[in-house]
């Protein structure tokens, strides 16, 4: 299972979103948006347009699921789908 | 002025744009003293208070659209989930903001 996220450092949920993957020992890969090169923000921005249309942080992706925002329940659904598959 | 005096000042005027629209400051007060300084910081760096939840892109029209208050950009959305995207701001009969899901609008248009 892959997890990735674009952040904000300025944004407590993604904050939390990246303490609910630490405190369950999910290693993840992040960049936080605005600390960003411009070349690599327009890359993102291109991506979560497409994905979603918006610019709300976070951003997570799951393998090839995408959720945005801060959502516990949906990470943990989706860890435990992906968990019950590579059984 | 120093960064706690910009924030009582954000805090000041923010209560009198969100009050007419229905909404007011989280009682999550640890929340909102954290958004609040970085909302003097991106004011600081930007000159503007823009959302700390939300991304500023190369066109102003879109980041306009984040100046906080964001609240009358996104009406259809916040009141739907009864929160501003950073749960800055919650609709006045809010009293639990814990309960209160960070739902993108795509997911509610959907249903």
């Amino acid at each position: 299972m892959k997890v990735f996220m674009y952040t904000l450092s300025t944004c407590p949920w993604c904050r939390k979103t990246k303490k609910f993957f630490s405190e369950r020992n999910i290693p993840f890969d992040y960049v936080d948006y605005d600390l960003a090169a411009e070349n690599e923000q327009d890359k993102i921005m291109e991506e979560m347009k497409r994905s979603g249309g918006t610019m709300a942080f976070p951003f997570v992706r799951i393998d090839d699921e995408i959720i945005v925002g801060y959502n516990p329940e949906k990470y943990s659904e989706l860890i435990e789908q992906k968990r019950g598959r590579q059984k | 002025m120093n960064v706690e005096s910009r924030k009582k000042a954000l805090r000041f005027m923010f209560q009198k744009v969100v009050d007419p629209l229905g909404y007011k400051f989280s009682p999550d007060e640890e929340t909102v003293d954290f958004l609040l300084e970085q909302e003097v910081m991106l004011e600081q760096k930007h000159g503007i208070p823009f959302c700390p939840c939300q991304g500023l892109t190369r066109k102003r029209e879109e980041n306009m659209k984040i100046v906080c208050p964001c609240i009358p950009f996104h009406r259809e959305h916040f009141d739907a989930i009864k929160r501003c995207w950073c749960l800055l701001f919650v609709t006045k009969d809010v009293t639990n903001p814990d309960e209160l899901k960070q739902i993108p609008f795509g997911e509610i248009k959907r249903g």
